[in-house]
């Protein structure tokens, strides 16, 4: 790779919303970056794995508005999808998300970053290993022309998995199994007529006449659709057990990931199939866009200086050092039956400390995104994306500012 | 037992079952005329709650019987029941 001579002062490992927003916070600051992404855009979760709405970026409250939590890199992209939808936040029970298109964020990904002149974007690339001599991080990269390496001061792990714990042998956490947030498969379907409210409830009463006469699987009942807001386009999103029992579900491993991607689509393609056969409103329709990976919500997480827990979150604690306001409830997935929330007292937001970024006694490295530290419980909270844009942001800026820290002009 | 079974619910006890059977999440004042939609009942939620009306009641609730109007509150909700008991 033409790459190994170059020295960048941040690196972003993972260009999902935590990275992004790592990346270009981290370039506005003055620092030479370089986003590393293993898809062909940019956006994770909320693009690759069509996740269609942002969640996270409003404070909660009983008053009518929508009021952003963390202004900055969030509320610019929230701006600019609101621009593209034409779609503004919406009130779902207690809580103001902004719906969101995935290829309309893939698209503003793009803008955002070639924007900047600091930001070198590196996409079809993984990192496979990292190491450390006295002034440097070095990256090994995979790419289809062979291995590679790159040299950077400072690193961001936004990667979701918390892979840069993995390949340094760092501490890391993972709650048991069957305790793990079930991952969604979300697919794109085209419907004749426009999916309204009457029609959501109608479908979900199909659905069970088709698992109760034996046509459907089990798994059907895991699924919800809702429209894109353009005509015909909707979205599938299937909760899936990830195994053959909570227990077996592994979001690390790649063959558990293989029959969560299969089963995923083998359960869309009936459902859809059988609801066109089977009802008027669904006639015609088709599957239309499969997603890259599906939704893993949970799976490795940093063990940093400081790690948030659940009842921080719950009481709304507030820190001295804190980059973000998570505003999120808790939402629990611990099965494929929908959503178990958790809501602070009196609405309030808990901070988010810059420690939670920071794993502990590595320096010039920082964390972004849903594998910050945190506990299981607080990570129901933090791992949306409008958090994440807010972690990242914070984490690209820490990160620029320890490479230009006075100490470091002085040679080691 | 069948006999138990079939006793048709009123709204303050269903909104009990409702959290037993962990179909919502509803404060233990929530009113019987509270909106149900805004307390959280999606399109899987309402899956849980065919699915648990079956188990519990004996009925079967159709696409027909899954209205806005029908699955609005409580009040309508045990109503429903109690027309298909």
């Amino acid at each position: 790779m033409k790459r190994s001579a170059e020295v960048f002062d941040v690196a972003i490992i993972g260009g999902g919303s935590a990275g992004i927003a790592a990346a270009l916070a981290a370039a506005r600051e003055g620092a030479r970056t370089l986003l590393v992404e293993r898809q062909g855009y940019l956006g994770g979760m909320g693009t690759a794995s069509l996740v269609h709405t942002f969640c996270g970026l409003y404070l909660l409250r009983d008053e009518p508005g929508a009021v952003f939590a963390n202004p900055g890199i969030a509320s610019e992209i929230a701006t600019r999808m609101i621009a593209a939808t034409g779609l503004g936040p919406a009130r779902m029970g207690r809580l103001d998300v902004l719906p969101q298109h995935p290829v309309e964020f893939v698209r503003i990904a793009d803008e955002l970053v070639l924007a900047e002149p600091l930001l070198d974007l590196l996409l079809h690339t993984q990192v496979t290993g990292i190491s450390r001599d006295a002034d440097h991080w070095e990256l090994a990269l995979a790419a289809s022309a062979g291995p590679g390496q790159v040299r950077a001061r400072a690193l961001v792990d936004a990667s979701g998995d918390a892979m840069v714990a993995m390949l340094l042998g760092a501490r890391s956490s993972m709650i048991d199994a069957p305790r793990l947030q079930r991952p969604a498969y979300v697919f794109g379907v085209h419907s004749q007529r426009l999916l309204d409210d009457a029609a959501r409830l109608q479908t979900a009463g199909l659905i069970v006449e088709g698992v109760r006469g034996g046509d459907l699987p089990v798994d059907a009942l895991g699924l919800a659709f809702r429209s894109s807001g353009r005509a015909g386009e909707n979205f599938g999103t299937l909760d899936l057990t990830g195994g053959a029992t909570a227990a077996d579900y592994d979001p690390l491993d790649a063959s558990c990931l293989t029959r969560l991607e299969t089963t995923g689509r083998l359960t869309a393609c009936k459902v859809v199939a059988w609801l066109g056969a089977n009802s008027e409103f669904w006639k015609g329709a088709y599957v239309s866009h499969w997603p890259i990976h599906a939704g893993v919500r949970e799976s490795r997480r940093w063990i940093g200086e400081y790690v948030l827990t659940g009842e921080e979150v719950a009481a709304g604690r507030r820190f001295a050092d804190e980059i973000a306001q998570a505003t999120w409830p808790m939402e629990f997935r611990e099965t494929a039956r929908g959503p178990k929330l958790r809501y602070p007292e009196g609405n309030r937001a808990a901070g988010i400390p810059l420690r939670c970024l920071k794993p502990a006694g590595i320096e010039g490295l920082y964390v972004a995104g849903r594998c910050i530290s945190t506990d299981h419980d607080a990570q129901a909270s933090i791992r949306v994306m409008g958090t994440c844009f807010a972690t990242g942001e914070a984490a690209g800026r820490a990160a620029a500012e320890w490479v230009s820290r006075p100490e470091r002009a002085t040679p080691t | 037992m069948e006999v138990s079974k079939k006793k048709t619910p009123t709204p303050i006890e269903l909104i009990d079952w409702l959290n037993d059977e962990g179909v919502l999440e509803l404060d233990w004042d929530f009113p019987e005329e509270g909106d149900l939609f805004a307390a959280g009942l999606d399109s899987m939620a309402v899956m849980q709650l065919v699915v648990a009306v079956e188990d519990r009641f004996g009925i079967e609730l159709g696409p027909e019987d899954l209205t806005k109007t029908n699955l609005a509150t409580p009040t309508t909700l045990a109503a429903l029941i109690a027309a298909k008991i």
